[in-house]
């Protein structure tokens, strides 16, 4: 049977929840066949000088331009970005950082061992299930995870179909500060970290995140006492 | 993008907000008009640095969290380049 060569396109594609999955080069998909060769070019380069002084940051450093590349393309015209705002909300605070409770919020789509989310009534849902699923996600309401702020590393847990989770798996504080937010309560530089982190999968339904979920999620955290909160977006 | 809808949310009712954004999602900030947004040369899923590196994962932290003080929009970026540090604590 005859099997029809991969084009170009389909191999950078593939790269993004297809055959060869690797969410670290999902932005293979948004360059143009010419750029992938450029990248491709590039990295071998920067391997070959690798191999001679042992610098990866060269590999580091191409990689990471091609992804700002791809994403920068991917914008296009700022003015028809779909989320755009004119006005900007802005509050202020009444006393000094230092005696501020402040909240924290990230989209990394931690969870508390014991208290999984269960998106779309699945029980343990693993990592390659929420990638198998993305498109599901993007459409579907967020859900909101509690993470008292005294949980162990050991129990937390991290799903995100949308962004290569290793990194934050290896070390929760990539995307969820506790430890560094609770040793600047102890240095002073902030008043106290709110007793309750909270973390949701980013990949989701913009429209039903921004007109029912952001602001149920803010009054939760006036609920929660916090004066000011830090987000990472991941 | 998700973020952006939750920081405006917040700082709508009147809390003051910052968001740490990495530079691939640094245009987001601006065009979402977010109150404060300290942007970093790191890749996508590493926002606040690489496993293993709390040095770098805490400078970013206090970074963002001092502009809580800022009374106007404030969209800074963080000038350090991604390098982590050999034997971080990745499996």
């Amino acid at each position: 049977m005859d099997v029809e060569p991969e084009t170009i396109e389909q191999l950078r594609q593939s790269f993004a929840y297809g055959s060869r999955s690797n969410l670290n080069f999902k932005f293979l998909k948004g360059l143009s066949d010419d750029d992938f060769g450029a990248f491709l070019g590039e990295l071998l380069s920067a391997v070959a000088g690798a191999t001679d002084d042992g610098d990866v940051n060269r590999v580091i450093d191409a990689a990471y331009r091609w992804q700002l590349e791809s994403y920068s393309a991917h914008l296009g015209d700022p003015a028809d970005f779909p989320h755009r705002h004119d006005d900007i909300p802005l509050a202020t605070l009444d006393k000094p950082l230092s005696e501020c409770t402040i909240g924290l919020l990230t989209s990394s789509g931690h969870f508390v061992d014991g208290d999984d989310p269960r998106p779309f009534d699945v029980d343990e849902m693993t990592q390659t299930d929420a990638e198998a699923r993305i498109a599901e996600f993007l459409s579907a309401a967020p859900s909101l995870s509690a993470i008292p702020v005294d949980t162990p590393a050991s129990s937390l847990k991290v799903r995100h179909g949308g962004y290569p989770v290793a990194s934050v798996a290896a070390d929760h504080q990539v995307a969820l500060p506790l430890e560094h937010m609770k040793s600047l309560v102890d240095e002073k530089v902030i008043g106290e970290l709110a007793p309750t982190a909270y973390s949701f999968v980013g990949a989701t339904s913009q429209v039903r995140l921004r007109k029912q979920n952001a602001p149920e999620w803010a009054e939760q955290l006036r609920d929660d006492g916090v004066d000011a909160v830090l987000l990472v977006p991941v | 993008m998700s973020v952006g809808h939750v920081q405006r949310a917040i700082e709508s009712i009147g809390i003051p907000t910052v968001g740490v954004y990495v530079r691939s999602f640094g245009h987001i900030p601006g065009l979402m008009g977010v109150a404060r947004a300290a942007i970093t040369k790191h890749p996508m899923g590493r926002p606040l640095g690489a496993p293993g590196d709390g040095e770098r994962q805490r400078s970013v932290v206090l970074a963002a969290l001092v502009l809580l003080e800022q009374r106007e929009q404030t969209i800074i970026e963080l000038p350090d380049p991604w390098r982590p540090k050999a034997g971080g604590s990745r499996a």
